[in-house]
C-alpha cells in the first residue's frame, strides 16, 4: 500500500464520514421506528381503548382485556422468576467457590439459555403444559414459561450486581466473625436485591412483548375475560392481538386498532426498561456514596 | 474477597437459605438437560425414518411421511445472511462511531438510542414490515413478476433492522475494550486518528467484532415471529425459481416460521409428524450451538493470542 497524502487524505476523511453515516442510519432509524409507531396509533389512544372490551374481531372497540392479560402474564412471569433467579444469584456468588469450574458452568448455562430462541420455550411448554399435563392454554403456563425465559437476563443483572459491590463491606462482615449464611442474609441481599429488581424490570419488559412463547401455550385472540381457573384458562395478550391483527390487516379499522394496540405496548416496554434504567443508574451512583 | 467466598459450606450451622438455592440451582439445570435430552430422544424416528434425507431432501409432505427439513434450513440460512449482508455494513461503522468518534458523554446516549430498537417487540416489527416493508419490497422489485411482498428477502431486511443494535453495542463493547494505551502509540508514530482506528483499533477489536457479528446471525436464526408475518406461506419445498436473487424474492419458509405455524398442532398426535417437528427443533438448536461454540473458540483463541504474543513485557510482537 502506498502511503500517499491523497491516501492518507482519504482515510482522514473517508472513514469519519463512513461512521458518521452509518451512525446516524441507525438513531435515524430507531426515531422513524418510534415515531410511525406514535403517529399511527395515538388516533386509538383515548380512554375508551383501553377500557373498552374488543368487537368485531378487534375491528372496533378497545383493549382491556389484552392489557388485562398482560398484566396477569407479566406478574406470573415476575413471581415465576424471582425464586429461580435468587437462588442462582446466591447459589453463584456465595455457595460455589470462587475459583470452582462449576461458576464458568453456571455463567456459560445462563448464557447459553439467554440465546436460546424464543420460540423453542414456547414448543417446549406446549409439549409439557398444554399436552402432558393436559392444561390447554393456560395463563399460568404462559407466566411459568415467560419465567424461565427470562431468568438469564434476572439473575445476570442480580450477579453482577452482586460482584460490584465494594469488597470492604465483605470485608468487615467476616471480620466480624460473621458465617458465610450471616453474610449472606446481613450483606449480600440487603446491598443485592436492588440488582434484581432491575434485572427483573428489563426481563419483564422483553417478555412482556413476547409473542412465540405465549402462542401455544397461553394466548388466545378472543373469547377469554378473566381466568377463573387454571386448565383451560387462556388469556388475551397485547403481543398476541398484534400477531392475529398483522395477519389479516386489511381492514382500515382494525388497522388502526392494531397501531392503538403497538402503541400501547410500546409504552409499557419502554416503561418497564425506563424503571430498569432509573435504578441502574441509580445503583451506579450510590455505589460511590 | 476471594477467600471469604470460599469458605466451607459445611462450617456453618443454618444453611438452609444456601442449600434450598443450591438444591434449586441443580433441578433447574437438570430440567434443562432433560428438555435437551426430550428433544434429541423425540427427534430419533425421523432420523431413523428419512436418514441423512432428513437434511438433504427438499420435500415435506406429513401426509406422505415425506420429511425433508431442507426448505426451512435454506430460508432459515438464507435470511439471516440477507440481514446480516446488510446490517454488518452499518452496524460496525455505527459501533466505531459510538466508541471511537463520538464525546464520551454522548456516547453512552446515543448506544442507549440503539439499544432501544433492540426492546421493541419483535411483533411490532412484525407489523411495521407487514404494513410498509413489505409494499416498498413489492414496488421495488415488481418488474421481476413478484406475486407479493412476502418473501426471503423481505424477512430478511426486517431481521436487518432487529440485528443491527445486537451487533452495534457488542462491536461497541470489543472497541471499547482496545486498551487506551494501543491508541496513543499509534497517534505517537505519526498515524493520523483515523489511521489509528483503522490499524490499530479495529485489527485488535477484531475477534470481538467477529463474535458481535456470529451472535446476530444467532438472533436472526432465532427469530419467529417477525420472520413468520413476512416470509410468505410457501410450505415444505425449497424456493422454484433460479438464481439467487429470484429465489430470494420467492416466497419461503424458515425452521421457527414452521415451528411456529399451526403445523405443531397437527403434528402432536402423529409420533413421526411430532418428531419431524423436534427434529426441525433440534436443528435450529444446532445453529445456536454452532454460533456459540464459534464464539467461544474465538474468545478463547484471542485470549491465547494475546497471552502468548501481546502481553509479553507490555510489547507488542509478532
Amino acid at each position: 500500500m502506498t502511503y500517499t497524502r491523497t491516501f492518507r487524505n482519504l482515510v482522514k476523511y473517508g472513514v469519519p464520514a463512513v461512521c458518521w453515516a452509518a451512525g446516524l442510519i441507525a438513531v435515524l432509524l430507531i426515531l422513524a421506528l418510534l415515531s410511525v409507531i406514535f403517529l399511527k396509533g395515538y388516533h386509538s389512544l383515548e380512554p375508551g381503548f383501553v377500557l373498552e372490551e374488543s368487537r368485531e374481531a378487534g375491528a372496533s372497540g378497545g383493549i382491556r382485556y389484552q392489557i388485562i392479560g398482560t398484566l396477569i402474564l407479566v406478574l406470573t412471569t415476575a413471581a415465576a422468576a424471582i425464586p429461580v433467579s435468587l437462588a442462582i444469584g446466591i447459589t453463584r456468588v456465595s455457595v460455589l467457590k470462587h475459583s470452582s469450574l462449576l461458576r464458568h458452568v453456571v455463567d456459560g448455562g445462563l448464557q447459553m439459555l439467554n440465546s436460546m430462541p424464543s420460540i423453542l420455550f414456547g414448543v417446549l411448554g406446549f409439549m409439557l403444559f398444554t399436552q402432558h399435563f393436559g392444561w390447554g392454554k393456560s395463563w399460568l403456563a404462559g407466566g411459568i414459561i415467560l419465567g424461565l425465559m427470562i431468568v438469564p437476563i434476572v439473575s445476570l443483572a442480580f450477579v453482577n450486581h452482586l460482584l460490584s459491590l465494594p469488597p470492604n463491606r465483605l470485608e468487615a462482615a467476616y471480620g466480624l466473625g460473621l458465617s458465610p449464611q450471616q453474610v449472606l442474609v446481613s450483606v449480600w441481599l440487603p446491598h443485592g436485591w436492588p440488582g434484581l429488581v432491575s434485572g427483573l424490570f428489563l426481563g419483564l419488559a422483553r417478555a412482556m412483548g413476547e409473542t412465540a412463547p405465549i402462542l401455544f401455550v397461553a394466548a388466545v385472540f378472543s373469547g377469554a375475560g378473566m381466568p377463573l381457573g387454571i386448565t383451560d384458562s387462556p388469556v388475551l395478550a397485547l403481543p398476541y392481538h398484534i400477531f392475529v391483527m398483522a395477519q389479516d390487516s386489511f381492514d382500515s379499522r382494525a388497522q388502526a386498532n392494531a397501531w392503538g394496540t403497538a402503541l400501547v405496548l410500546v409504552m409499557l416496554v419502554l416503561a418497564f426498561n425506563g424503571v430498569a434504567y432509573t435504578l441502574r443508574m441509580k445503583l451506579h451512583y450510590g455505589e460511590h456514596h | 474477597m476471594k477467600n471469604f467466598a470460599a469458605a466451607p459450606l459445611q462450617s456453618c450451622k443454618k444453611n438452609w437459605v444456601r442449600l434450598i438455592s443450591a438444591v434449586a440451582v441443580i433441578v433447574l439445570a437438570t430440567l434443562a438437560l432433560l428438555a435437551l435430552i426430550y428433544v434429541i430422544g423425540e427427534s430419533a424416528p425421523v432420523f431413523k425414518h428419512a436418514g441423512i434425507n432428513f437434511f438433504l431432501g427438499h420435500e415435506w409432505y406429513y401426509r406422505d411421511s415425506l420429511f425433508g427439513a431442507l426448505p426451512m434450513i435454506y430460508g432459515s440460512l438464507a435470511v439471516s445472511l440477507v440481514a446480516l449482508t446488510v446490517a454488518v455494513p452499518i452496524a460496525i461503522p455505527a459501533s466505531i462511531w459510538t466508541a471511537e468518534l463520538l464525546p464520551v458523554r454522548w456516547r453512552s446516549l446515543a448506544k442507549g438510542v440503539i439499544e432501544l430498537l433492540a426492546g421493541i417487540p419483535s411483533v411490532i416489527y412484525g407489523l411495521i414490515a407487514v404494513i410498509y416493508l413489505r409494499e416498498w419490497v413489492y414496488d421495488l422489485f415488481s418488474p421481476w413478476f413478484l406475486t407479493s411482498g412476502d418473501s426471503l428477502l423481505t424477512a430478511g431486511l426486517i431481521l436487518a433492522v432487529m440485528i443491527l443494535p445486537t451487533i452495534t453495542t457488542l462491536a461497541d463493547d470489543a472497541l471499547c475494550s482496545v486498551p487506551e494505551q494501543q491508541r496513543m502509540a499509534a497517534r505517537g508514530l505519526g498515524l493520523n486518528s483515523m489511521e489509528t482506528i483503522l490499524y490499530v483499533s479495529l485489527p485488535q477489536a477484531a475477534p470481538g467484532i467477529f463474535s458481535a457479528v456470529v451472535l446476530g446471525f444467532g438472533r436472526a436464526v432465532g427469530e419467529t415471529i417477525a420472520v413468520f408475518l413476512v416470509v410468505g406461506r410457501m410450505d415444505g419445498q425449497l424456493p422454484n425459481s433460479t438464481g439467487l436473487l429470484h429465489s430470494l424474492l420467492g416466497t419461503g419458509q424458515t425452521l421457527t416460521s414452521k415451528l411456529g405455524g399451526a403445523e405443531l398442532f397437527l403434528a402432536y398426535g402423529d409420533k413421526l409428524h411430532w418428531s419431524a417437528m423436534m427434529g426441525l427443533a433440534l436443528v435450529l438448536l444446532m445453529l445456536i450451538g454452532f454460533s456459540l461454540i464459534t464464539v467461544t473458540v474465538t474468545r478463547f483463541a484471542s485470549a491465547f493470542v494475546h497471552h502468548r504474543f501481546v502481553a509479553t513485557n507490555g510489547r507488542l510482537s509478532a
